[in-house]
């Protein structure tokens, strides 16, 4: 009995891993890839509908093995853990984005699993059918679907400072030595030390520094002194946690003289996401955007405030 | 939490598969905070498909779904939250007990919402179903 039920494990978490890899591995190399400009997109069903297939097929395996809620939703877990584990080995991604996907992947998995040790009690095997091809359908036509999102994020800050003093340290700033508050980066994700300018006008290039040596490479394309500073990316690091995922394209520091000494900086960043659906991930670009700029922004009121 | 993202973004509900996956993870959370939550379930659903008529399904928002001849009768979220409909003075009455409350969305209905945090708690849930199973056995007679 105990070699059947670990037989049974054995082809639930193998056979629903390996589903997954085929069928995302046909997403990327053969619907997506042939598609317009969808290219490297991770899309909606990736991360939904292959997961609740997974745990319907892993059910599949486990439907005589009589298991208690309990029971199952352990093995799902399982079931994800692996998943992650190989999403890690061969897609390559980085810790901090393995952290990110995981709930929408575990989520899934042990719905799936629910799913499916509902249909196989019923044991309706129109209803089964209907129900997996409609999930296919969907995975199909979500693929085939062209996926485009730019966002904008802005912040905003009071510097006790005139905009001629908070200037200089918006163009360029020295290494930020303030320990870090956001989670995220106090779990490992790179958070910005540094920046850096050749020089003070329009066309000189500047670099964003991260704590692990990561460089963004910027180019200023509007020099507006002690008002407005864009600068155009023009080249973002390899990094695994965002490489695929985010394009940063353009961030802005905005400078208006409150008129009494004071100043309000605003931070503005667009980015393009590669990965769907946005209601998921755009939250946490948002998120850790905006933890971005008020880790700069408030290293910049620091450095203007001090006398 | 479960609140909150009812009251806040319950809206995502309507998005196919969200709730399903929500409430995947509301179980997983249940694993590993009150593992007796998903055993207790378990008990609760067994005992309701030994009344004729009844069957169980996926709510379409995510939990356990007990039906009466295919109407609802109550689900139950994996986070314990048992939602149902009785009579409206049955509510009233039941309400005076204390122990439940109204539907944590549909207010001023006959919809009812009893969280399970214990094996007490179980049992009155139990009882909870088998009111609404008399009340559809009458309605819809075989």
């Amino acid at each position: 009995m105990l070699k059947k039920n670990l037989l049974a494990d054995i082809k639930a978490y193998g056979i629903s891993n390996l589903f997954a890899v085929g069928v995302i591995a046909f997403d990327k190399y053969v619907i997506v890839d042939s598609h317009v400009n969808v290219g490297g997109i991770f899309v909606f069903s990736e991360f939904i509908i292959v997961p609740m297939l997974m745990g319907i097929i892993s059910a599949w395996f486990w439907r005589n093995a009589g298991l208690t809620s309990r029971e199952l939703t352990g093995k799902s877990f399982i079931n994800g853990i692996i998943t992650i584990a190989l999403a890690s080995i061969f897609l390559g991604e980085g810790s901090i984005c393995l952290i990110i996907v995981s709930p929408l992947l575990f989520g899934s998995i042990i719905s799936g699993a629910l799913i499916g040790r509902a249909m196989f009690r019923r044991n309706n095997n129109t209803l089964n059918t209907s129900i997996v091809g409609l999930m296919l359908v969907v995975f199909v036509a979500d693929s085939l679907s062209e996926h485009h999102y730019e966002n904008m994020v802005s912040d905003t800050i009071i510097v006790n400072a005139t905009p001629q003093q908070v200037w200089k340290n918006v163009v360029a700033f020295k290494r930020i030595k303030e320990k870090n508050k956001y989670w995220l980066f106090k779990i490992g994700m790179p958070s910005p030390v540094e920046s850096t300018v050749e020089g003070y006008y329009l066309g000189a290039k500047r670099k964003c520094i991260f704590s692990n040596g990561y460089t963004f490479d910027e180019k200023i394309v509007t020099y507006d002194e002690n008002k407005n500073l864009t600068f155009a990316i023009t080249n973002q690091p390899r990094d695994p946690e965002i490489m695929g995922h985010i394009d940063i394209e353009q961030g802005q520091f905005l400078l208006k003289d409150n008129g009494n000494g004071t100043t309000t900086l605003i931070g503005n960043s667009w980015y393009k996401l590669y990965v769907f659906p946005t209601w998921y991930y755009d939250t946490w670009a948002q998120s850790i955007t905006r933890n971005v700029h008020l880790r700069v922004m408030e290293h910049i009121k620091e450095l203007s405030e001090t006398k | 939490m479960f609140r909150f993202v009812t009251r806040y973004i319950g809206f995502l509900k309507s998005v196919p598969t969200l709730g399903w996956l929500f409430d995947g993870l509301l179980k997983l959370w249940a694993f590993f905070t009150q593992p007796a939550l998903l055993d207790w379930m378990d008990e609760i659903e067994t005992e309701v498909l030994k009344w004729k008529r009844t069957t169980s399904t996926i709510h379409k928002y995510g939990g356990m779904q007990f039906n009466y001849n295919s109407k609802e009768i109550g689900h139950i979220h994996s986070n314990g939250l048992l939602d149902m409909l009785l009579n409206r003075s049955v509510k009233a009455q039941l309400m005076l007990d204390g122990r439940i409350s109204d539907h944590h969305t549909f207010k001023n209905t006959g919809w009812i919402s009893f969280y399970i945090h214990s094996a007490e708690d179980k049992d009155y849930a139990l009882a909870l179903l088998e009111l609404g199973y008399k009340r559809l056995a009458i309605k819809l007679p075989d």
